[in-house]
């Protein structure tokens, strides 16, 4: 997609986005709760209509939402958006039909999707019978009995034990493995880290940086990250602290403030003495950057800050 | 070809739905039971068993309740988190939409003639079977669409339930079923051409009594509501889910 | 007090809830009177099956609570299951104590030949409380909050038939009356008929008495559910 505009009345859920995913790679979208991910991925969908820009799908910029490029396309929603009624295989027998599988076809992919989630021996069972995993797992399942080339998943562990976590991040990288290319959203920062080639992040509708995890973390290396634990967090004079000379961003959280400077700029001395004069420090720490710190340093917060919809 | 794959799944929940049993299935056949020793025995002066007139009723009263079946699902499919998973299949939304609103209606028009069933052969409640299952299916379909047009027409889904349910209990108020309706031109007219189960009873009544009609008139005038409002539920359709 | 107050505040700001509960009572008043049954305008009869489901709308909102893990967060507040318990049915008979006052008097004003008020009134508040606790008890039975409401709703069909509001009882066979004594709504078409043709006060303070014996058992019922 390219030069994407969306919006809602006033509220710009999309800005001149550009995103492009290439065969077989696993793009990680990052972006807090409102960021924009959702409506992302519903215009790259076709389910919203864009107000500007073009989307281009399997090559295909022209009314690239046929029903042909729709069968190579496979979603895992946020929501769990499966049948309550309808037992584990009659849920994947269902989605299986509507994408044109029938008789023996169907049967095999069915099967294999639920083994390849770990549920075969829950086939006959309802969902309203699973745990939150497996009902997460379940839902990652029906949008994998197509086959699809390209998979999009919307937070799919959002709410979910470690176990059926791990299951899951290991089954994206089979899928990868087999060839599918895979859009995966999340605010989880250790599973994009984990699974992802490549890693885009996005905040207020914009498209901040993109890159391999590495690039990202190069390209904050010219920072210095000095955390303090303190006595008081409420007595920092957290302005003065911005306004020393190399300080790029001061965040509190807790007991404990971290100060971003530029490289070599030599100001730990007069942090940590401006610090002192207004409460005790109980420690100090200096720490290699994570996407964690990519990310406050692009966007000026935490990655799990906010609420509401994405 | 691929909407016919979704129906035996459609039909599965529908029938798996034990709610919708409970309350179109086992309700009406216990307070058809109850009738039939309420009124075990009772004639008129005519020779005539008002437990039969009572019994028909009931059963074609319930089927202005089946819509809500036909509403729940479109809602379910096309109104929640389901929407975005359905847009991404390459299934025309429309086929889908109508061929729930048939699972539907089908369903609804099966519990009919089980009560149906129940009542001729448990109670001894005769039927003109063919005549009466043709009412039955306009009921059900007039029912279905109805409910469509209110789920299509408001955004919420509670007042949709609520206007089902003021269509369902309004028109068995205005039947007089439950006290009669004061005696005027507008009541007198609810409580017979203008009221979707009056029309199906006179219309059973009639074929009854070998007024074929009569008969043909007041269906007739059933089909013509499906007809129209057919029409604006397709408007309504094409607004909210083509 | 503070359960009691939120109660009210929860049951009001809903607008279908509120259009529920003030408009029923009202259509009620104008509804015509039958002849030779029921004994009272057919909107007192009906209100009898009208309370039944706000008893049970009303309650639901502890199973809500239930459901939410909000019973959870109160069970290590300084409050006891008895009073969270007595503070909702207290602000629940209240708010149906309302109603039966507005049908009453409403009725009174509208010129319905209620022959008694106050003891009509007397008798829709007994009733109510037996509704009340039979829809506690209900909803101890069901996790889902639609599966006990659709439930009550089939219980309700049954019992207003069975208990005499939508058929007199004396058309019913002699086997079946005597099981129409087992339902609360025998007890208030029972009332209803002494309103309008009965001597003996005891014979109206019995009726009473069995329906504050149902609330009682019910009560117990449905209480047994504690705050976990």
């Amino acid at each position: 997609m390219q030069g994407v505009v969306k919006r809602y009345g006033n509220a710009v859920a999309l800005d001149y986005v550009d995103l492009a995913i290439y065969e077989g790679e696993i793009v990680g979208l990052l972006g807090p709760n409102g960021a924009g991910k959702t409506t992302l991925i519903q215009t790259m969908t076709g389910m919203v209509p864009i107000e500007r820009g073009t989307i281009k799908l399997f090559g295909q910029s022209n009314n690239p939402f046929t029903h042909a490029n729709k069968e190579k396309l496979g979603l895992v929603t946020q929501e769990i958006t499966v049948y309550d009624e309808l037992t584990a295989k009659e849920n994947l027998q269902f989605f299986a039909g509507v994408y044109g599988l029938k008789g023996s076809e169907r049967k095999e992919r069915v099967q294999e999707a639920l083994a390849f989630v770990g549920l075969a021996e829950y086939a006959d069972k309802v969902p309203t019978k699973f745990s939150g995993g497996m009902k997460r797992r379940l839902n990652i399942a029906c949008a994998l009995t197509h086959r699809p080339k390209l998979l999009i998943m919307d937070e799919p562990t959002v709410g979910i034990d470690p176990q059926s976590r791990n299951h899951i991040l290991e089954s994206v990288k089979k899928l990868q493995e087999q060839g599918t290319t895979i859009l995966y959203t999340t605010h989880y920062m250790e599973e994009v880290q984990e699974i992802a080639s490549r890693v885009v992040i996005m905040d207020q509708g914009q498209m901040i940086k993109g890159g391999t995890v590495d690039q990202l973390i190069q390209s904050i290396q010219h920072e210095e990250r000095i955390h303090i634990d303190v006595a008081d967090t409420s007595l920092l004079p957290v302005e003065q602290l911005q306004s020393i000379a190399g300080v790029m961003h001061v965040d509190v959280a807790g007991t404990r403030v971290t100060v971003i400077s530029t490289a070599g700029s030599g100001n730990v001395d007069r942090i940590l003495s401006l610090v002192k004069e207004y409460t005790g420090v109980l420690g100090i720490q200096t720490e290699n950057p994570d996407l964690e710190d990519v990310f406050l340093t692009l966007t000026g917060k935490q990655l799990r800050d906010g609420g509401g919809e994405a | 070809m691929r909407i016919l794959s979704t129906v035996q799944f459609t039909g599965l929940r529908m029938l798996r739905n034990y709610i919708v049993l409970l309350l179109l299935l086992v309700v009406p056949i216990l307070l058809i039971t109850v009738f039939s020793f309420i009124l075990a025995g009772v004639e008129t002066e005519t020779g005539e068993k008002p437990l039969h007139g009572v019994v028909k009723i009931m059963v074609v009263s319930f089927q202005l309740f089946g819509g809500s079946i036909v509403m729940s699902y479109i809602q379910h499919e096309f109104f929640t988190a389901h929407r975005m998973r359905l847009n991404m299949i390459p299934i025309r939304k429309e086929l889908y939409a109508f061929s729930i609103m048939m699972c539907g209606t089908v369903y609804s028009i099966l519990l009919g003639v089980i009560l149906m069933l129940y009542s001729q052969f448990a109670l001894g409640i005769p039927w003109n079977w063919a005549w009466s299952i043709y009412v039955i299916t306009l009921m059900a379909i007039l029912s279905s669409i109805v409910c469509l047009i209110f789920a299509l027409a408001v955004r919420s889904f509670k007042l949709a339930e609520r206007l089902s349910e003021v269509y369902g209990v309004g028109f068995i108020l205005l039947a007089g079923l439950f006290f009669p309706m004061p005696d005027n031109a507008f009541f007198d007219f609810m409580g017979s051409y203008g009221n979707p189960l009056m029309l199906a009873m006179l219309s059973i009544q009639a074929i009854e009594q070998s007024n074929a009609g009569e008969a043909w008139f007041t269906a007739n005038i059933l089909l013509g509501a499906v007809v129209l409002l057919f029409v604006l539920m397709l408007v309504l359709g094409r607004r909210r889910i083509g | 007090m503070t359960v009691f107050r939120f109660v009210f505040l929860r049951s009001f700001r809903n607008t279908t809830n509120l259009i529920f509960l003030t408009l029923f009572p009202l259509v009620c008043i104008f509804m015509p009177q039958g002849d030779p049954w029921p004994v009272l305008p057919y909107g007192y009869q009906l209100f009898g099956v009208f309370l039944l489901f706000v008893s049970i709308r009303l309650a639901s909102y502890i199973q809500v609570d239930r459901m939410s893990g909000v019973v959870k967060r109160l069970s290590i507040a300084p409050l006891s299951h008895a009073s969270y318990l007595s503070q909702h049915l207290l602000a629940y008979l209240l708010i149906i104590m309302l109603q039966c006052v507005i049908l009453v008097y409403g009725g009174v004003l509208y010129g319905q030949p209620l022959i008694q008020p106050f003891l009509l009134l007397i008798l829709y508040i007994s009733y109510s409380l037996a509704a009340l606790a039979i829809a506690l008890a209900w909803i101890t039975l069901f996790r889902n909050k639609e599966l006990a409401f659709f439930g009550f709703m089939s219980f309700v069909f049954l019992v207003s038939v069975l208990g005499g509001i939508i058929v007199p009882v004396s058309m019913f066979p002699e086997w079946l009356a005597r099981i129409a004594v087992l339902f609360p709504t025998y007890w208030l078409a029972e009332g209803q008929l002494w309103i309008v043709y009965g001597n003996e006060l005891g014979d109206f303070l019995f009726v009473n008495v069995v329906l504050w014996l149902y609330a009682l058992v019910f009560m117990i019922i449905g209480s047994t559910r504690k705050l976990r």
